[in-house]
């Protein structure tokens, strides 16, 4: 992500070895797209992490992958038994864990769980009052009290939360990123799997629609006065091709309203002369006129680095 | 005379008299107040190659033109002697009320020379100056000094600068210390313990005019609502800490003794979130409206200052990631009298030496990087030069020469003075102020780092042409310094010599131009140079070390980038020739007469 390249320091995990039992069949060889869920998954994921792990069931078939495939030692303990197979078999530091059920991946809010790990354990969505444990981001210490839960068996992932530094990302700051929640929607039986291929479509027509105007995606990385105003570290924001750096103010303005009369000139197309832009954490760049390029990360900074 | 009083006073402690002298109008143009007067007595009463901690060597409290005039950010004072820790200038600067009443003594110098034969204090009170016995206030804190004499001399508008038991001790990063800030960079809170000097209580009521008053007041008025725009949002929201997190996200950010310049849990540490969870007040100096302070309570309850420098210097540095530890070791350094950057900057180079296993003596006490129990322990051995304390409380330029072995090579200093937290490898325009800073490694006297992080120049490539800009950030840092202003009203000017000129004009009655105010700032700097050349400044003091020119970043957005000997040597060179100097870094005589020095 970061300059348009992979994450290096973290990986995807996916957990494929639940029993599909409501289903009928393994969810991870369902069709979505044309590919087996399982290839359409990971091809997303591989897109941000270089490292991925698939955490499958002993025997449990599977389709050839990049990436590493770890087997449950004891299989069917739930949602711990998996993130904890995984995470020993993760190279990173820090694991975004999600299972494969769940096709609506968004890239933007997992960058953003990636984002907020640096100072706790588990960074976990808040979504309709349900912890989302299968969408969450881990660091690798917690495997040790993993351990424990499934020596104990206590196969419900939030008994670790209360252990550890737990970050709970809440629902108001989820739909900055996915304003429909379709990122936790998964599919447990046939039903659920027809509304799901219907929504893919849906939103494949509308992404291709915005795509044509909208191809360029940049990350707004916020720092001071702007954080703790916005109450966020990051945005992600969608812009038309040949942007500029105006234009990502003015759409910073439009998604955080509160920037505007004290970061964002009121014409919602500069900054305050207190505040100052860099482009990737590279270049400092004064000129709203400058172009961006899609993965682009943008600080907002204070413009005095006295101290 | 109008800004200034025109006269100094000078008192000898080893025969316990003071007198009262005139001071030329004409050095006061020449030098301003402040650093720049500062200085100038500096050069005068301190004999050539005299000792730090001899009594022969001048303790200088100087005073400003503009203080008292009601600008806002202008209640400030400096303290300019020898360093104990570099041999060669320390000029430092403190505000509040302390500076105001050392201007309404009727003066505009302070020189205290000689050693009192026990501790003792000062009270001055106008004319009148008394030697007080201090044996009661040994080993107090600055703080609790404070309070003890006010009460003693049962008023409250005497005005205290203290000591705490690190300059009793000459610990050679000590500070002086008044109303919570410090004067603290250089050691200059050692040579005051030299002098067996606990205190200094002043109260006064002379005033001084200004020529123009409603012109001082007119910009005075435009200033003060500058100050409250965006330009300064950062200090008034937030305070210094906001760098933290931003100089990490920048690779800027040094951390285990500039092992990396990123830190892993900068989050935990970061000024927004310190503000999210620990804030409990702002606070100001005298005549400021920025009021950049921040106080952060800690879960037992305790307030304590916290600024950008502190908190990298005893966080990252140290790789400490709990904000509790800083804001405990913070409170340690206040309590004590030291300069958080080189007490961080002393104790990351023993963490690092007893990682490699060259002060078995420091890993026997668990001093290593990130160990808290360890850290804390050590401030007051430093303070209190107990034990391993006594090594460390030389700094890290003699500790290391103690050592001996490679000690040196992780003694991350500038002549003798702690780096500050801003890292030279992603910050070359920084590097060359560094390298050049009269002080030391030092982040006030220029801002060097204001040209890496504005978009002028390519904060990660090294080149020549750096130098005009290190030259002309340290003239304009010496006339802020002198008139005295805030760094942090900077940018609050337009037009700053064309502004700072009027202001001046209107306070002394001068009529001063912003040609004039240039060269009183290159004449303060180059006088800075030619007391170090005469204290034994030799090229070889003009550079890093050497780990930064051996190691490349290893992480963040800066990784692989490093700096060279040559390049280093190539902005040295640039500096020196924008300078007008030798090559080798001498001021030519030429240069002298058209300075007037």
């Amino acid at each position: 992500m970061e300059n348009n390249q992979t994450i290096t320091d973290a990986t995807a995990i996916i957990l494929t070895g639940g029993k599909s039992s409501r289903m009928g069949r393994p969810k991870a060889l369902l069709l979505f797209d044309n590919e087996p869920l399982i290839v359409h998954i990971l091809r997303a994921l591989k897109c941000m992490f270089a490292d991925a792990v698939v955490v499958a069931a002993p025997g449990q078939e599977l389709p050839p992958l990049p990436a590493t495939v770890a087997r449950d030692e004891v299989p069917y303990q739930g949602p711990v038994g998996g993130i904890y197979y995984g995470l020993k078999a993760a190279g990173g530091e820090f694991c975004f864990v999600t299972s494969c059920d769940a096709p609506f991946l968004n890239v933007a809010l997992v960058s953003h769980l990636l984002s907020e790990i640096s100072s706790c354990d588990v960074v976990v969505p808040y979504w309709q009052e349900r912890f989302q444990p299968l969408h969450a981001v881990y660091r690798k210490s917690v495997l040790p009290l993993l351990k424990d839960q499934l020596d104990r068996g206590e196969l419900r992932p939030v008994f670790l939360y209360d252990k550890v530094r737990t970050h709970k990302i809440g629902e108001e700051e989820i739909r900055r990123f996915d304003p429909e929640g379709l990122s936790f929607l998964n599919m447990n039986t046939p039903t659920d799997y027809a509304l799901a291929l219907k929504r893919w479509q849906e939103v494949r027509q509308r992404t291709e629609t915005e795509t044509a105007s909208s191809p360029v995606s940049v990350t707004v990385e916020l720092f001071g006065v702007p954080r703790l105003l916005a109450k966020t570290k990051a945005v992600s924001l969608s812009l038309p091709q040949e942007a500029t750096l105006s234009q990502v103010f003015s759409a910073l303005a439009e998604r955080l309203p509160i920037l505007v009369g004290r970061v964002i000139s009121s014409d919602g197309g500069n900054l305050f002369s207190g505040y100052a832009c860099n482009v990737n954490g590279l270049e400092f760049v004064r000129s709203p006129s400058a172009k961006v390029n899609p993965g682009d990360r943008i600080f907002i900074l204070s413009a005095d680095a006295g101290g | 005379m109008h800004g200034f009083h025109g006269r100094l006073l000078h008192i000898d402690l080893n025969s316990g008299t003071a007198s009262w002298h005139e001071l030329q109008e004409s050095r006061l143009r020449a030098f301003l107040g402040g650093i720049g007067l500062g200085t100038s007595l500096l050069y005068e009463y301190a004999p050539p190659g005299v000792e730090p901690f001899s009594p022969a060597n001048p303790l200088i409290f100087t005073s400003a033109p503009l203080v008292g005039t009601g600008l806002t950010t202008t209640a400030k004072f400096a303290v300019v002697t020898k360093s104990p820790l570099t041999g060669f200038i320390a000029d430092s600067l403190s505000s509040s009320y302390f500076a105001l009443e050392l201007k309404r003594i009727g003066l505009d110098g302070l020189v205290i020379t000689g050693r009192s034969p026990a501790m003792t204090y000062l009270f001055i009170h106008n004319e009148h100056v008394e030697i007080r016995r201090a044996d009661h206030l040994t080993g107090k804190s600055p703080g609790e000094t404070e309070s003890l004499i006010r009460s003693e001399l049962n008023s409250s508008s005497v005005r205290v600068a203290a000591i705490g038991k690190g300059g009793e001790n000459r610990v050679r990063f000590a500070t002086i210390s008044n109303e919570g800030r410090h004067a603290g960079r250089g050691g200059v809170g050692a040579v005051m313990g030299s002098k067996n000097l606990k205190a200094i209580a002043l109260c006064g009521n002379r005033e001084s005019r200004v020529a123009d008053p409603k012109g001082v007041e007119a910009i005075a008025d435009s200033l003060r609502q500058r100050s409250l725009g965006s330009l300064t949002d950062k200090y008034r929201s937030i305070g210094t800490v906001a760098n933290l997190a931003v100089f990490n996200r920048l690779g800027s950010l040094p951390a285990r003794n500039f092992q990396q310049s990123t830190f892993d849990d900068a989050e935990a540490l970061s000024g927004e979130t310190l503000t999210e969870n620990n804030f409990s007040r702002r606070h100001g100096c005298a005549s400021c409206t920025i009021r950049c302070e921040r106080l952060f309570k800690s879960l037992n309850g305790e307030e304590q200052r916290l600024e950008y420098e502190t908190l990298f210097a005893l966080g990252p540095l140290c790789g400490i990631k709990d904000p509790e530890v800083v804001l405990r070791a913070a409170h340690l350094c206040d309590f004590y009298g030291l300069d958080t950057i080189s007490t961080g900057g002393t104790l990351s180079w023993a963490m690092e030496c007893s990682e490699k296993g060259l002060l078995p003596e420091a890993n026997k006490l668990g001093l290593r990087f990130g160990q808290p129990d360890a850290f804390l322990a050590a401030i007051p051995a430093v303070a209190q030069r107990e034990g391993l304390g006594a090594l460390l409380a030389e700094g890290s330029r003699r500790a290391a020469l103690e050592l001996g072995s490679r000690s040196s090579y992780w003694a991350m200093h500038v002549k003798g003075l702690e780096l500050p937290g801003y890292e030279p490898r992603s910050l070359k325009t920084m590097a060359l102020g560094l390298a050049v800073s009269p002080r030391g490694a030092c982040h006030n006297r220029s801002g060097a780092y204001e040209a890496d992080f504005s978009g002028e120049v390519d904060r990660l490539r090294a080149d020549p042409r750096r130098g005009s800009l290190v030259a002309a950030s340290e003239d304009f840092a010496a006339v802020l310094d002198s008139l005295i202003i805030c760094k942090f009203l900077r940018k609050c000017f337009s037009d700053f010599y064309g502004e700072g000129a009027e202001l001046l004009s209107n306070v002394s009655g001068w009529n001063c131009s912003s040609t004039e105010l240039r060269r009183i700032g290159e004449r303060i700097h180059t006088l800075k140079k030619l007391f170090n050349v005469r204290e034994g400044w030799q090229p070889d003091d003009d550079w890093l070390p050497q780990r930064l020119l051996s190691e490349v970043l290893p992480t963040g957005v800066a990784r692989g980038t490093g700096l060279t000997s040559s390049e280093l040597r190539e902005m040295i060179q640039g500096y020196y020739k924008a300078r007008e100097w030798t090559e080798k870094g001498f001021v030519p005589r030429k240069k002298l007469q058209e300075l007037g020095l």
